[in-house]
């Protein structure tokens, strides 16, 4: 019992890691932009997609795939935030967010356009055995994704604290109209922030794809909607949230799963969300204004 | 008419209802990404009715648009004073929920020597209630247009009153029109049972023209594709959402110009259109140029 709780919570924080990757992206975007990208997720499907065509016909191998899911991701999310979302700045949000939506069905067609068997096996992150630890097994795929999104978080802090470009995103979003006016370029941060944010996304994406070991269409909306969740969950807009919030759905998953099965699991997560929005709990701001 | 036009046209005016439920939340200053969940109910409680306890279609139709209105409402209870992407994601998570719950459904009866019924994930099929009654697929078409009318009628009669005014002050400026004595909550929930019914409706329509349907039909594809209507169409008019289906389903599934590539095309096409008109086709100054034009 106490030996499924601990497999349990180590297995969900593996998950949980690339659930606050995809949460970071989503609020860099949301905290800048108030605006939710529905194609964050398919432009990272995009960016897989790119790599596993890339092996399946070149053959490339780990390090090359995870530049090219990286490289496909970011070139995504600048077509998106130039067709999206840079018109509609001062504008209309719904619009923004179905025209982001409308891309992501093009992402979707593309997708199996270029790629049409429905499934693709991705190489895997590592082939060994898991790591044991007494009674315990670590998977190592899991460490990574641990890894990768405390290195992302670190960078990202850094990033915003420590940088010009850091200062210029934290002005933006507290007073762009001031940001605007002490000869900040907004425009161009907002595309920085979107590559940025499709980035981080595109190493989430791969880390998932390769621990699965497999791509298949499915990966646009599952990782749009995990990346809403977790967000939401940790408080709109706040990064620290996000990685909570990832962390969180992670284990309540891997926990919920165990002891209920894979579509409680799923209803689970969501009805904690509805309550708690229900519910306005503080730290998800929802009395201010969106 | 070939069985196939008949086929695209039914859709469209299936898929208009849901779009409508959309439009009319979307007016009101509501996103909801969360339609297809009451699609789904009335779909599967008016399936359930005509198939399993032998009910005739319009009282079943009935009832599920009943229950669509309930279950819009109860969830828009503790959800409405929520603002925005708050509240679209109130509305998925609540959607996601009814598809998993049609996944966990099974209320299997035995019906002349055969069991039917919801069957989980491998969906509720033997809804025939129209091909037992001998209707035609365009006697069909012309009850589902039948409706679509009737509902039409009563969107542009509600535009054109008071009730219109209030629901677009309260979409549009929810402080000012409090201000005046219009009670936001109770207007938003009127609209959302309204919204509920009339997807519901929909449902029941869409489960007895396929008379198949599965959890699968149901999810945030739907009900994205329901906004995307809407905006496309224009927020100036009812006509609006009808448009944006009859531009997706109609000229692009019925000409077959793009063949795979259809969705690339439509996505590209939508998201540039927003750009030049973030409020659809139909927009509120389209709509009144049109009638000063013509009236």
């Amino acid at each position: 019992m106490i030996a499924d709780l601990i497999q349990n919570t180590l297995d969900g924080l593996g998950i949980g890691a690339a659930y606050a990757l995809l949460a970071l992206g989503f609020t860099l975007i949301f905290g800048v932009l108030r605006r939710a990208n529905l194609s964050y997720g398919a432009a990272i499907m995009f960016g897989c997609y790119a790599a596993t065509w890339a092996h399946v016909n070149f053959g490339a191998g780990l390090l090359l795939l995870a530049l090219i899911t990286v490289a496909g991701a970011v070139l995504a999310g600048a077509y998106v935030e130039r067709l999206c979302f840079a018109p509609h700045r001062q504008g209309s949000a719904i619009a923004a967010m179905v025209a982001s939506f409308a891309v992501w069905m093009q992402f979707e067609e593309l997708a199996t356009l270029v790629m049409p068997t429905h499934l693709y096996a991705f190489p895997a992150l590592y082939e060994g055995a898991p790591l044991a630890l007494g009674p315990y097994t670590l998977r190592i795929d899991a460490l990574a994704m641990l890894g990768a999104a405390f290195a992302a978080c670190v960078l990202l802090w850094w990033t915003l604290y420590r940088t010009r470009f850091g200062l210029a995103v934290r002005a933006v979003v507290e007073q762009p109209d001031a940001a605007a006016l002490a000869g900040i370029n907004v425009p161009w941060v907002f595309v920085r922030v979107f590559a940025l944010a499709s980035a981080i996304g595109g190493v989430a994406g791969y880390l998932v794809v390769a621990s699965h070991g497999q791509i298949t269409p499915m990966l646009g909306m599952w990782s749009t909607l995990k990346g809403l969740l977790a967000m939401m969950l940790g408080g709109l807009g706040s990064l620290p949230g996000a990685v909570v919030g990832g962390l969180a759905l992670g284990l309540l998953e891997a926990h919920s799963q165990w002891f209920l099965g894979p579509q409680l699991r799923d209803l689970i997560a969501y009805l904690l969300l509805f309550v708690l929005l229900a519910a306005r709990v503080p730290w998800m701001n929802t009395r201010s204004a969106s | 008419m070939d069985e196939y036009t008949i086929g695209v046209l039914t859709n469209i005016g299936l898929f208009s209802f849901v779009a409508l439920s959309a439009y009319l939340l979307l007016i009101a200053g509501e996103l909801s990404f969360g339609q297809q969940a009451f699609f789904g109910v009335g779909a599967y409680a008016g399936g359930m009715l005509t198939a399993l306890y032998g009910w005739p279609l319009p009282l079943a139709a009935a009832a599920a648009m009943a229950l669509g209105a309930l279950a819009q409402f109860l969830v828009g209870l503790p959800t409405l004073r929520l603002r925005g992407l708050y509240f679209a994601m109130a509305t998925l998570a609540a959607a996601e929920m009814a598809r998993i719950l049609f996944e966990l459904f099974h209320w299997r009866r035995v019906i002349n020597g055969e069991l039917a019924g919801p069957d989980g994930t491998q969906g509720f099929r033997g809804i025939r209630w129209v091909f037992e009654h001998g209707i035609e697929p365009i006697e069909y078409l012309a009850m589902v247009y039948g409706l679509l009318a009737v509902v039409l009628a009563g969107f542009l009669f509600v535009e054109r009153s008071r009730l219109g005014a209030t629901l677009r002050s309260v979409g549009q400026d929810p402080e000012l029109a409090a201000s005046v004595g219009i009670d936001i909550q109770r207007v938003k929930l009127g609209v959302a049972a309204a919204a509920g019914a009339l997807a519901a409706l929909g449902g029941v329509l869409y489960a007895h023209h396929n008379t198949y349907i599965e959890p699968r039909n149901f999810d945030i594809m739907l009900g994205v594709h329901s906004l995307a209507y809407a905006l496309i169409g224009g927020l100036g008019t009812a006509f609006g959402p009808l448009l944006g289906v009859v531009l997706d389903i109609g000229a692009l599934e019925g000409s077959r110009v793009f063949h795979g590539y259809r969705m690339v095309a439509f996505g590209g096409l939508v998201a540039v259109l927003l750009v030049f008109r973030p409020r659809g086709l139909l927009d509120e100054r389209m709509v009144r140029w049109l009638r000063t034009r013509f009236t």
